[in-house]
């Protein structure tokens, strides 16, 4: 039993006789066994029925939901306790969201991360000095990430952006911030109301500007993800220079736990904090701006949520948009119609619109019927 | 109305879902997995900006 404790620990057999070290295994098998009742109980109570209990109710369980999903995949305590990280086996794997591995309390890795790293892996039987720039060149190892690429189809294929909607520590920080009762920069979508608004040309123009800068998040993967550290310098230039993520549960943490850590703080961390401040200060304004525009877990996940086998889809039967009805596309925080586009790359799959719709027209799982055996359109409607 | 075949609501995802598997199990055997290891239980200065 002990053996397999320190193996799941990743700690040596010295470390039990720290008083801290053995409330931090003891803490996190009872934060363990709390998030898994949490889990429990809301799937006996039917709270996973998405538009059952109506929308409020689905929105606590939603955040419910992150929230014990972050705590739970955080709970290595020892971490918490000693400002340290887990050295354990289970780091061979990666969390599905976008959880930073140098989290005090992290127990997997994280996708975006780790990709990085194998990219940085570098060949050192090829390396060779150039003596013209007088550096040393060395080839990476992995021009293809497949055990991170693997694990992306595996997760996407399941369930899509499901992972950015439920189960993503940053989506639940800017989820809690969008919480803030501020006035909410909302476009609207359906073009009564473009018309009806003040000024219809520059809700136009908005429109615009927000479906193009949600590309932004496939540059910022194929070049800071890929690109960059395969060919210019062996470096996780997007978690360097970018990732909040790592900044907000991984910085921020250790450099208040370790002053050693806090007393090499520079003008990166200066950086990447500006950038932490910038977008969770957006996020009380604007619903979820990193999963819209910079994500590059969010978008490799999109590409699979028109073929993932978790999927939404729409009972034409029951819908009511030819009367007029847009409750879904108004309620849409990521402004989808979800009539149109039920598997929209863009949809995180938060299931406000299946808890919004009065007709309950919208399904989400894994079945291709409903209960009465009426068939679901999962594909996209032209004629909406 | 549009529906989708049992192939494509079922039968792509699910060749998908077997292609990843297989790419997780070579890149594990190949070492990338231990190219992960090697990095998540280190504290990363980058991720934490102190590069």
């Amino acid at each position: 039993m002990k053996e397999i404790i320190l193996w799941l620990f990743g700690l040596e057999e010295e470390a039990l006789s720290d008083p801290t070290t053995v409330a931090g295994i003891i803490a996190s098998f009872v934060v363990i066994a709390a998030c898994l009742a949490v889990f429990i109980t809301l799937i006996v109570k039917g709270r996973y029925k998405i538009n059952r209990f109506g929308n409020k109710v689905w929105q606590r369980t939603k955040l419910i939901t992150q929230g014990t999903w972050f705590i739970l995949t955080n709970s290595f305590m020892v971490g918490w306790f000693k400002g340290t990280i887990y050295q354990g086996k289970l780091k061979y794997m990666c969390v599905p969201g976008m959880n930073c591995y140098s989290c005090p309390g992290a127990w997997g890795a994280c996708p975006i991360g780790a990709m990085q790293a194998i990219f940085d892996e570098f060949d050192a039987t090829k390396s060779w000095y150039d003596p013209e720039t007088h550096t040393l060149v060395q080839p990476p190892l992995y021009w293809v990430a497949f055990y991170i690429i693997g694990f992306i189809m595996i997760v996407g294929a399941l369930c899509g952006r499901f992972i950015c909607g439920l189960l993503c520590p940053f989506g639940w920080v800017q989820d809690l911030l969008y919480k803030i009762p501020v006035k909410k920069l909302k476009l609207p979508r359906d073009e009564r109301r473009i018309n009806a608004s003040k000024h219809p040309g520059a809700v136009r123009f908005f429109l615009g500007l927000d479906r193009a800068l949600r590309y932004f998040k496939y540059a910022f993967l194929v070049i800071m993800v890929i690109f960059l550290p395969l060919i210019v310098s062996a470096n996780p230039w997007f978690c360097k220079y970018v990732c909040p993520s790592g900044m907000l549960i991984g910085g921020i943490p250790l450099m208040s736990m370790n002053e050693s850590l806090a007393a090499q703080a520079a003008s990166l961390t200066l950086l990447k904090m500006s950038i932490l401040v910038s977008l969770l200060v957006i996020s009380v304004f604007l619903y979820r701006p990193f999963c819209r525009y910079i994500c590059p877990l969010g978008a490799l996940y999109s590409l699979f949520n028109p073929i993932s086998l978790y999927k939404y889809g729409i009972d034409d039967s029951k819908c009511n948009r030819c009367k007029g009805c847009h409750a879904c596309a108004n309620a849409c925080p990521m402004g989808i119609d979800p009539v149109k586009t039920p598997n929209n790359p863009e949809c995180i799959r938060c299931g406000t619109c299946n808890a919004t719709c009065p007709q309950k027209a919208i399904h989400s799982g894994f079945k291709f019927k409903t209960a009465d055996g009426s068939a679901i359109r999962t594909r996209k409607n032209k004629n909406n | 109305m549009k529906t989708e075949s049992k192939f494509l609501r079922y039968g792509i995802p699910v060749i998908v879902l077997l292609i990843g598997a297989g790419f997780m199990i070579y890149g594990a055997t190949d070492g990338e997995a231990f190219a992960v290891l090697k990095k998540a239980v280190a504290i990363c200065m980058e991720c934490i900006g102190l590069g």
